[in-house]
């Protein structure tokens, strides 16, 4: 079970890596929705191990809000605003991703002893994940130019503290979970909103063309 | 009925509700103000038990009432009430313009209900991942009320207010799980309840939780408009309509804040204050300095009471900074001080903004005479901000100085005196350039408006004298309460 679990673990950060740096939109959302898959495998991957009743229900929630739920509703923005390849992200499409990968690894490096430390779960290679995903949604925010992949990026991070919450925090109350979980879902329907106005306004998803309020 | 109840349901009811109403605005604006005073009443309702000692709870202590929460539930009652009052006469001169339509206008005065439950919620949670979760809901409910409007400023100053306030506060997020992991088992007890966390810090790691103050700080710091990461605030502030920056500002800001004073609560007690107090310093002065810098460059009025508002987050992470039983309380007592001086001052920039119709100071002048009761208050509220004598601010501002001078922190005093020497003369150069001499743009409303328009204004500027010469046992006896519980002694 616990090559399973560190499989899962590394194969979600792979996922977190084609979210940030796949141009096409479409390619992109899917990514994002086989990373969720697999973080409910994850969570069931724990329940398993270590038959934790909550991860179950935890799994359950994730599976119809964020494998279904979030990347349909993204696939019907990106089709109804007629977008296929995202614009160019701050220091161009190769460069991006190569400083992303390399500073979340880096950072990760740092912060999953101190997670393990204290973690419920011992699971080495999903704390790291964890870290690592979090810190892909942090750089997919800073580096890239595009509304929808900044999007994307909130919901890389929210993956990652979610996957932190099920080592680290799986025993606080199951409301605890519905909390974050409904933000999450309001957050990005709201900054859906704002991108299509956005859209509207600027006639693009760039994200740098919005310097009107400097000073 | 439970008081706290009431206040779990009453308001997000009333939004509710509201956004099922028709489209007639005089009947929206009645209802916007009694159903603001209606959520008040409850709210001061709910503090005046606590000022009275009952200990107020529910959901198994996960939601509570302790003095410090009563302290900020009474500024979004008080604080709240008259800036929707005035709402709806700001959205009336913005119908009247043709800047909004009445649907934005009903669903503006809907949010702002929601908005106010979402603020509620965040000072009553006893468990830390619901006050997490209550805060990030509070720019979720907040984000239409700043970009009511579709053009491309109100949809950046939007974007950029969800994006960076979301960004910040998953650090926060990091510091809930990360304190919830480190506290868990080494108590009896729910590690996420503040009340239990506070009880048994001495028990938790040491070096967990000084991260958990970073991640903290970084968290609710982005949220409060602590520099560095205060940089949505400026553009959100100026660009949302006047009553959403006075609410933003004059509330959501010390909402925030007060989940900072909670970890700072915790850890302090965990491993002592000396480390909480040295990294409020750092960020205190960071934020004064760097707003002193941007606030002397500033001639649209909004920006220049943005630029204000990063500056007293900054006087308040000082206060902490310098800590003690005085500094803690000129700390509280600043979140009371400021949330009433900055609403006045940004729903004055509202009749400001029309008079001239535009936010530009350089284009303004001679507002003594057209308009002579808001220059009034326009000087009310600047003498506050500067911390003259005799104004609310003054007594905090005083109090940092004299908890300070008692720690023999002299450097400090400094440092403090210099910064505000700057805010000083930023404030009074841009104040007299839009209330004296001549008009140097052009008069859109050459008159003063009406005094039932004025009125909450006036509240406004009666309590920031109140509070300045005059001392509320009430409110005392809460201040000294909350810091006697952030202490435990």
């Amino acid at each position: 079970m616990a090559n399973i679990i560190d499989i899962i673990a590394v194969l979600m950060m792979v996922t977190s890596f084609a979210v940030f740096g796949l141009r096409q939109y479409r390619h992109s959302i899917l990514a994002y929705a086989s990373q969720t898959l697999l973080l409910v495998m994850i969570f069931l991957a724990l329940y398993f191990k270590y038959g934790t009743h909550e991860l179950l229900i935890w799994a359950g929630t994730a599976f119809i809000i964020k494998v279904l739920f979030v990347p349909m509703y993204l696939f019907r923005l990106v089709k109804k605003l007629g977008l296929v390849v995202e614009d160019e992200p701050v220091g161009g499409f190769f460069i991006s991703p190569v400083v992303a990968l390399s500073f979340s690894l880096a950072v990760a490096m740092m912060l999953y002893k101190v997670f393990l430390h204290f973690s419920l779960f011992q699971d080495v290679l999903p704390l790291y994940a964890a870290s690592f995903i979090f810190m892909m949604g942090i750089f997919g925010f800073v580096l890239r130019n595009s509304f929808i992949k900044q999007i994307l990026a909130y919901c890389l991070f929210e993956n990652g503290i979610h996957l932190s919450l099920a080592l680290m925090a799986y025993s606080s109350h199951e409301l605890v979970e519905i909390g974050i979980l409904t933000d999450a879902i309001f957050a990005v329907l709201i900054m859906s909103v704002l991108a299509k106005r956005f859209y509207a306004a600027y006639g693009s998803l760039d994200t740098s063309k919005a310097v009107n309020l400097r000073g | 009925m439970d008081i706290l109840l009431l206040i779990l349901t009453v308001p997000f009811a009333f939004g509710v509700f509201m956004f099922l109403m028709p489209l007639h605005f005089k009947f929206l604006q009645k209802l916007h103000i009694v159903l603001s005073v209606i959520v008040s009443v409850i709210l001061l309702n709910a503090v005046g038990k606590v000022v009275h000692g009952e200990e107020l709870s529910m959901f198994h202590n996960y939601i509570f009432l302790d003095s410090l929460g009563a302290i900020f539930l009474s500024l979004i009652a008080i604080t709240g009430l008259l800036v929707n009052i005035y709402a709806t006469t700001y959205m009336k001169w913005e119908l009247e313009d043709g800047h909004v339509n009445l649907k934005e206008v009903k669903n503006y005065f809907a949010l702002s209900f929601i908005f106010t439950w979402t603020m509620s919620l965040s000072v009553l949670c006893n468990n830390i991942a619901f006050m997490w979760a209550a805060i990030e809901a509070t720019t979720l409910a907040s984000v239409f009320l700043v970009a009511i409007k579709k053009d491309k400023k109100s949809t950046e100053s939007g974007y950029k207010y969800i994006v960076l306030c979301s960004i910040g506060l998953a650090f926060a997020l990091y510091a809930t799980i990360l304190l919830f992991s480190a506290a868990n088992g080494k108590f009896d007890g729910e590690a996420m309840l503040y009340t239990n966390l506070i009880a048994n810090a001495e028990s938790i790691d040491g070096m967990a939780l000084k991260l958990v103050f970073v991640f903290a700080l970084i968290g609710f710091g982005t949220k409060a408009g602590l520099a560095p990461t205060h940089t949505w605030l400026p553009d959100v502030h100026a660009e949302g309509p006047a009553p959403t920056s006075a609410l933003l500002s004059g509330v959501l800001l010390k909402c925030a804040m007060l989940g900072l004073v909670r970890y700072y609560a915790i850890v302090a007690n965990g491993v002592g204050f000396d480390f909480v107090q040295d990294v409020m310093i750092v960020s205190g002065t960071l934020t004064l300095f760097i707003s002193a810098f941007f606030l002397i460059r500033q001639h649209n009025v909004k920006r220049m009471f943005a630029y204000h508002s990063v500056a007293h987050m900054g006087v308040i992470a000082f206060g902490l900074g310098v800590g003690g039983a005085i500094g803690l309380f000129a700390a509280l007592f600043h979140c009371a001080a400021h949330s009433f001086t900055k609403a006045l001052a940004f729903c004055s920039t509202g009749n400001i903004a029309r008079i001239y119709g535009t936010k530009d100071m350089t284009k303004m002048g001679s507002m003594i005479r057209i308009a002579p009761i808001t220059a009034v208050l326009f000087g009310i509220a600047i003498c506050s901000l500067v911390g003259v004598p005799g104004f609310a601010i003054f007594v905090s501002e005083f109090l940092i100085f004299k908890a300070a001078a008692i720690g023999g922190q002299y450097l400090l005093m400094g440092i403090f005196a210099v910064a505000l020497a700057i805010i000083f003369i930023a404030d009074f150069s841009h104040f007299f350039l839009a209330s004296f001499g001549k008009v140097e743009g052009e008069v859109v409303h050459n008159s003063e408006m009406k005094l039932s328009e004025n009125l909450p204004l006036i509240a406004l500027a009666i309590l920031i004298v109140a509070f300045g010469i005059w001392q509320f046992d009430s409110f005392t006896l809460l201040l000294d309460e909350s810091v006697k519980s952030i202490m435990k002694k």
